[in-house]
């Protein structure tokens, strides 16, 4: 386990460096100059050379990059602004503010939307898709299906908008959303200001387990070992929660991680939506503003993100499965 | 989403982004209109005049049914970029440093809008002299930062010569240059960290004057010292870069708290005296900012008017397209609003390097689909039509209509045709270019703009630009655009800061204002000779004289419209009004209601 861990670790660096460069250069590809921001209305010759300087950008593309480098490992001093420790993200072009900084205000509003909708999509999406599968082609098998197939056509920047407005501002049954409480200054404002993005991405995402979970449920239940538990005569709980279930989830918990491993990088469209202050919404601030600091460091927390999921995947994948070894 | 706020108000200073757009069918109902007629709008155009030493003596008139107490809640999509004064310029930051930061002069805002230019810090607008080469203004007793110390003319000069330090880039540039007679005014003084001060600049602390010499004569630096760039700032608590994260207030609120993108909050500052104030009120207890909403989901907050919401209003973004209908056709929503023009004009560059010949830019005006453009815009609510370079607000504008717009709104092809045909231009290439993914506007009137050309016989091509690198492409001086969107605000309301930036041809180069790239003697000689009038009635007369003469001699631009914005309010703020400045609500006016 120890050199598994190790090993995905050194790739998962790796891969974030590689992800770094290329965002590097791809910013500096597009037509445009981040220092226009900074050098006012009437902008001089000048006075945009000293923006460039200011930022750090008058540099060669590789010396910036080294810089940015430095940066992550050793620490950075910024004229002005000060020493900025390591790991240092580098100072946002707009803000002025560490970016790692801005990344950790931010990041508790991801976590919380993440999680919390997890559990209400993991919950009510296999939970419906079990049962679907139990009851398959009855009445609720079919109507299970179909409500999926409804939900997961459904976008978020509809429903979400309209669930607020009639939810929220017209019927006035859940508070509007809000994230200025966190979980530890006041449980239940932080409770209540998530409640309906939580049930608005769980209604998307639950139409997509609802559906996996029924498919995977009713191919292991159909599978040979399932029916020789049955014909030992294992009660119907035990054969289905001890094989097939175990046997149906492995695909499940998969795209379970790819899934939280996106909303932890930033559910761009439902913080938008919702107004929330996470690291999605930070990442269009940062390509809005043309901020390479703040967009580099949102892109490796978003890959950041990624990477952890597919190594925890991986990792319970092993435990669910025990035909699985890590190597 | 809209287009990006940063990029947009790079070419707009007063007027802040947000939605631009609006889809109305009523009308504003400034004097100005042209061939509308409903009441949507009710802001007239402000009268702007210089007011007296009584004007400019505290405390502001009360406003009518004010009390004191309570918080006024604001609502807006992205935090404020900077509030150093020395490093705000665009008008969303404008909006919240009016409680903070006093500079020599300010705007004094009558009821319906009307401004008079009063002394702020000063007793007066100050003395001129020499010519118009020197300025003397003296502070008011009774001045205070909120630490309770003096507020004194070297707190002032201070502020003034941070403008020239190398982290206050984003600021205005006007007084440095003339102060330095250089706009490359760092190389002549770089600020007052080095511990010299300005020669230009005398301070005399017994008598609380301060003179400004500079090296050419303005007669309208009591305009430009208006500007939260000189607003002053504490020589003892200057803390340099830092200084945007936490200034010191000498207005009657103070930042308590400020989470970046998220939130900020203003309590009163107690050591503000009202007498020393002839423009601000200060009724609310506090003021809390709310960062992330988008206009639709402020206003749609504000429509449902629940909770701390009934005491909110939207902070800088305007009444989003989607719901303006519904606010302005709903009697109870509509008298919760507040609406008037953006300061400054929109309007397409005609790009002069590369369309020679005047005829072809005059046949593009009269061509151009003004009546569909609004239209599609929203109707006579989004904005009137425009026909002048100088807005209705800039003081001593004379309305003129060179091409026929307020007659043939919808264009005069045939006209332009006939200009084409003449000038041996017929089916000449004409490649307009516009902000892409800023507005679902621009991508429908794209398609009248093309139909129009055509039938006046130009060959139209469309090329959008991306609108975050919108701005970096069309402002490169060897940029392949014959037509391109733009729009530009007065950084007060006189015309030298709409005409020199755009039509100064000494000023093209990338990056430049001078979109249209018109560089003709008689024009930069005439801008020159304006800006050195110091008698006010003289100095008007002449710029509008200038603003007809290039339009009929040069046609650089087509104006567009003056757009108009609105904002909502909750059931309980009271003394909402538009500002005719920074298009916004004035909040130093506005009351919680019991």
């Amino acid at each position: 386990m120890f050199r598994f861990i190790a090993r995905r670790t050194l790739s998962a660096l790796l891969i974030l460096l590689v992800i770094s460069a290329i965002t590097f250069v791809l910013f500096y590809v597009a037509p445009r100059d981040p220092a226009r921001a900074a050098c006012g209305k009437v902008c001089t010759p000048q006075t945009l050379a000293l923006v460039r300087h200011n930022l750090g950008i008058d540099d060669p593309l590789p010396v910036q990059y080294w810089h940015w480098l430095v940066g992550v490992f050793a620490g950075r001093d910024y004229q002005g602004l000060g020493h900025c420790s390591a790991p240092c993200l580098g100072y946002s072009f707009t803000n002025h503010e560490p970016v790692l900084g801005l990344i950790t205000d931010r990041f508790p509003t991801t976590l919380s939307l993440s999680l919390g909708s997890t559990v209400v999509f993991v919950a009510f999406g296999v939970g419906t898709g079990m049962l679907a599968a139990v009851k398959q082609g009855r009445a609720l098998d079919k109507i299970a299906s179909s409500a999926s197939l409804v939900g997961s056509s459904l976008q978020i920047y509809i429903v979400g908008v309209v669930a607020m407005y009639y939810l929220s501002d017209e019927w006035h049954i859940l508070p509007r959303p809000q994230d200025s409480a966190g979980f530890t200054q006041d449980p239940a404002a932080w409770f209540k200001g998530l409640l309906l993005p939580w049930l608005v991405l769980a209604l998307i995402f639950t139409a997509n387990y609802t559906r996996m979970t029924r498919s995977q449920l009713v191919e292991t239940l159909n599978e040979d070992y399932v029916r020789t538990a049955r014909a030992k005569g294992l009660t119907r709980r035990t054969v289905f929660f001890r094989f097939a279930w175990r046997g149906a989830m492995g695909p499940i918990v998969t795209i379970l991680g790819l899934d939280l491993g996106y909303l932890l990088g930033g559910a761009i469209i439902t913080e938008e939506t919702f107004g929330l202050h996470g690291i999605g919404a930070l990442s269009i601030k940062a390509v809005r503003d043309n901020d390479l600091p703040l967009l580099l460091g949102v892109v490796l927390v978003a890959a950041a993100a990624i990477v952890v999921a597919n190594i925890v995947v991986d990792a319970v994948y092993a435990l669910i499965d025990p035909r699985i070894r890590l190597a | 989403m809209s287009l990006s706020r940063r990029n947009f108000v790079i070419a707009t200073s007063v007027a802040a982004g947000g939605s631009m757009v609006l889809s109305a069918c009523s009308s504003g109902g400034g004097g100005d209109t042209a061939g509308s007629g409903s009441s949507a709008g009710t802001t007239k155009y402000s009268a702007v005049t210089i007011g007296t030493k009584d004007d400019s003596t505290g405390p502001a008139p009360e406003v009518a049914g004010a009390k004191k107490g309570g918080t006024i809640h604001a609502i807006g999509p992205d935090d404020f970029s900077h509030l150093d004064p020395q490093r705000i310029y665009y008008s969303w930051n404008s909006t919240v440093a009016n409680l903070y930061v006093r500079c020599l002069t300010g705007y004094k805002i009558a009821p319906g809008g009307s401004m008079k230019l009063v002394g702020d810090l000063a007793t007066d607008t100050g003395t001129m002299s020499d010519g118009g080469k020197t300025w003397t203004f003296t502070l008011k007793d009774g001045l205070k930062w909120e630490d309770g110390s003096e507020l004194t003319v070297d707190d002032v000069r201070h502020g003034i010569e941070r403008g020239f330090a190398s982290f206050t880039t984003e600021g205005a540039t006007y007084v440095q240059t003339w102060l330095t007679g250089s706009t490359d005014f760092r190389s002549v003084y770089k600020g007052p960290y080095g511990g010299k001060h300005l020669d230009s600049i005398v301070t005399d602390t017994a008598k609380k004057t301060i003179t400004f010499h500079l090296k050419t004569p303005r007669g309208d630096l009591n305009w430009a010292l208006a500007m939260h760039s000189y607003g002053a700032v504490p020589v003892k608590h200057d803390t340099k870069e830092k200084y945007d994260k936490d200034p010191v207030s000498a207005g009657p609120y103070r930042i308590k708290q400020h989470s970046v993108d998220k939130s900020m909050t203003l309590v009163r500052n107690t050591h503000w005296d009202p007498k020393t104030d002839a423009i601000r009120t200060a009724y609310p207890d506090s003021f809390t900012f709310e960062f992330g909403p988008e206009g639709l989901q402020a206003t749609d907050r504000l429509i449902a008017d629940s909770g701390t919401d009934q005491y909110a209003v939207m902070a800088y973004s305007g009444v989003p397209a989607e719901r303006i209908q519904k606010v302005i056709s709903t009697p109870d929503l509509k008298s919760r609003t507040a609406n008037g023009l953006l300061t400054g004009l929109y309007y397409y560059a005609i790009n002069c390097k590369r369309v020679t010949d005047l005829r072809v830019r005059q046949a593009l005006n009269y061509a151009w689909p003004l009546e569909q453009i609004r239209k599609i815009y929203g109707g006579p609510s989004a904005g009137d039509y425009a026909t002048t370079i100088l807005s209705p607000d800039i003081a001593g504008r004379v309305k003129y209509d060179a091409y026929g717009k307020l007659t043939k709104p919808q264009g005069d092809t045939a006209k332009a045709k006939a200009l084409l045909k003449e000038a041996g231009k017929l089916g000449q290439k004409i490649v307009y270019t516009y902000p892409q993914g800023a507005s679902d506007a621009y991508d429908k009137t794209k398609v009248v703009i093309a139909n129009a050309l055509k039938e006046a016989g130009f060959d139209p091509v469309v090329k959008p630009v991306e609108s975050t690198s919108y701005y970096d492409q069309i402002q490169q001086i060897d940029n392949q655009f014959d037509v391109m969107w733009f729009g530009w605000s007065p950084d007060w309301p006189a015309a030298y800061t709409l005409i020199q930036p755009l039509f100064d041809g000494t000023t093209i180069a990338n990056g430049a204002n001078n979109v249209s790239q018109l560089n003709v003697k008689w024009v930069n000689s005439a801008i020159k000779k304006d800006a050195a009038i110091t008698d006010t009635v003289k100095s008007e007369a002449a710029w509008a004289a200038l603003d007809k003469e290039i339009m009929q001699k040069e046609a650089p631009i087509i104006p567009e419209t003056y757009q108009r914005r609105f904002y909502l309010y909750g059931t309980k703020v009271g003394g909402a009004e538009f500002d005719p400045l920074f298009s916004a609500f004035i909040l130093y006016k506005l009351y919680a209601k019991s």
